[in-house]
């Protein structure tokens, strides 16, 4: 049963980015929209199967634990005692459940405040962020799922699918703060305090040399996958409702596969280097490469205005910065992964 | 467990596969038009929603006398504090491709816009204004409130994150 309701909440998770992305590419390319458009089912259909698996473990879990087995902190995290025992909920699928459920809640939110405000192709409404948010609560449940069952190979597999999703959908988040007038890319530093602490998080959670690489591997086979789903879906759906693609396309790769860093093993072999002289170090070197590099990246597949040269310098130092603060967060996120308790619950 | 799952996938797959037939989009409605001389050329510009709001967004079209065809242009939109946009060339509207316009657009804050245009065509080049575009306020709840509101599952996962941390004892363990 482990696997399978893992492998539900990850399929979930999964559907919903790749629905993301192929919506965010679909208001660009071809721009009508009603809120029952195919990636819109995606991004819900995604959620719902996340949320009902992790409901289902729940229940699962709950019924065992009156039946007076003891539950298994490997099965999704360290059980929680939830409505004063009522409940007996793994910590990964609690955290999965309510993320979905408040997904859910927020989507009727959005769908009233299209009816207020109209469609539109911001990412940054209010609704929007809040449906990144808790989107990227059920991936943050994933994780927990996937790193509770690191000493088995399924675990370490859905750990290495789990983390790139999280590492892609979360930095969307930082959409919020598109409006904040600061002197360094918002988007570029959220990206890299994200890439960084779930790099940390994983090398420490898993505990072997390489785990770090392998999962930046794993987001770059992802953003592959999205780099060329994206736009073929975007074609064919707009082909299959008659809609013509826009004028004046600029010929851009799609945003969200774009919005991911290329140099991520760059940053995951000095996190390997360095993680035994301290995390935050071996977070801020990462940080300062991903910095660096993430946003002559962005310029040279046009998605932000030419970058000058104070952008430059200030966004790769607050590169470092972040990714200084993501060593050190992940460190003890990674290490609290690996708590282990047994808890009658 | 598992049969339940499948329940489940079976009836999201065939919403999804009956929901494709019976999308359909709107049509563009010209509720309001205006008149801007662009030039030699006379241009109609018209707003599926009158009066215009901020943050609302709407279909604007931008049809010259005659048609576009063998003509090409650009707008830019200055906004109520004097900051404009770069020239935007004219485009075709996504679902009435036989004039310029924008879809699921929406002008920001509230106050006096402009739109300047620029069209080539067989008369030759010629510019012009539209001004004095009225913005009234956004409507719905206040927009901080909104944000209040939107931004409690972050503050939730914030702090999930300090109870987890502080519940637990930095162990280390770089294998």
């Amino acid at each position: 049963m482990r696997p399978i309701g893992a492998g539900f909440v990850l399929l979930g998770t999964g559907i919903s980015m790749i629905g993301a992305s192929w919506d965010v590419q679909w208001h660009i390319d071809v721009g009508p929209d009603t809120f029952f458009t195919l990636p819109h089912l995606f991004i819900y259909a995604g959620a719902a199967i996340a949320g009902i698996a992790s409901l289902v473990v729940v229940l699962a879990v709950t019924a065992a634990q009156r039946r007076g087995e003891t539950p298994d902190p490997s099965d999704g995290g360290v059980p929680v005692r939830v409505f004063g025992g009522t409940f007996t909920a793994p910590l990964g699928y609690l955290v999965a459940g309510l993320g979905a459920a408040a997904f859910l809640l927020y989507g009727l939110i959005d769908l009233w405040w299209h009816t207020v405000y109209g469609f539109d192709a911001v990412l940054n409404s209010p609704p929007h962020v809040a449906l990144f948010t808790t989107n990227s609560i059920t991936m943050i449940g994933a994780v927990i799922i996937a790193a509770a069952a690191r000493e088995q190979r399924w675990g370490r597999i859905a750990m290495a699918i789990s983390v790139p999703v999280l590492m892609t959908f979360f930095p969307i988040t930082a959409n919020a703060f598109q409006g904040v007038p600061l002197p360094f890319d918002t988007i570029v530093a959220a990206t890299v305090l994200i890439i960084v602490l779930m790099l940390v998080v994983t090398r420490v959670a898993i505990g072997r040399p390489g785990a770090a690489l392998g999962t930046a591997a794993a987001l770059l086979a992802m953003q592959a996958i999205l780099w060329v789903f994206t736009p073929w879906a975007t074609e064919t759906y707009a082909a299959a409702v008659g809609l013509p693609l826009r004028d004046g396309l600029g010929g851009e790769p799609s945003l969200i596969p774009a919005g991911i860093p290329l140099a991520g093993l760059v940053a995951a072999a000095a996190i390997e280097l360095l993680l035994k002289r301290g995390p935050a170090l071996a977070g801020g070197i990462a940080g300062l490469v991903l910095g660096l590099t993430f946003v002559l990246q962005r310029d040279w597949l046009g998605f932000a205005p030419p970058v000058t040269a104070l952008t430059l310098i200030a966004t790769t130092i607050a590169g470092g910065l972040f990714g200084l603060l993501g060593g050190y967060l992940g460190a003890r996120f990674g290490a609290m992964l690996r708590i282990r308790e047994k808890v009658a619950a | 467990m598992i049969r339940r799952l499948l329940v489940v996938l079976a009836v999201l797959a065939l919403s999804v596969g009956t929901a494709t037939p019976a999308m359909a989009y709107e049509p563009v409605n010209i509720v309001h038009t205006e008149r801007v001389q662009v030039g030699p050329y006379g241009l109609t510009v018209g707003f599926s929603t009158w009066p215009l709001r901020a943050m609302q967004s709407l279909d604007f079209t931008f049809i010259p006398d005659g048609g576009i065809d063998g003509k090409s242009g650009t707008f830019v939109r200055t906004g109520p504090s004097g900051s404009h946009t770069y020239p935007i060339p004219l485009a075709r509207h996504p679902r009435k491709r036989d004039v310029w316009g924008l879809d699921v657009f929406a002008l920001q804050v509230q106050g006096t816009w402009k739109f300047t245009f620029a069209i080539d065509g067989p008369q030759g080049h010629g510019e012009g204004t539209l001004s004095n575009l009225q913005v009234l306020a956004q409507p719905g709840p206040p927009l901080a409130l909104s944000w209040v509101v939107c931004s409690l599952p972050f503050a939730g996962l914030i702090a999930f994150l300090v109870i987890a941390w502080r519940r637990s004892k930095p162990q280390l363990a770089l294998a």
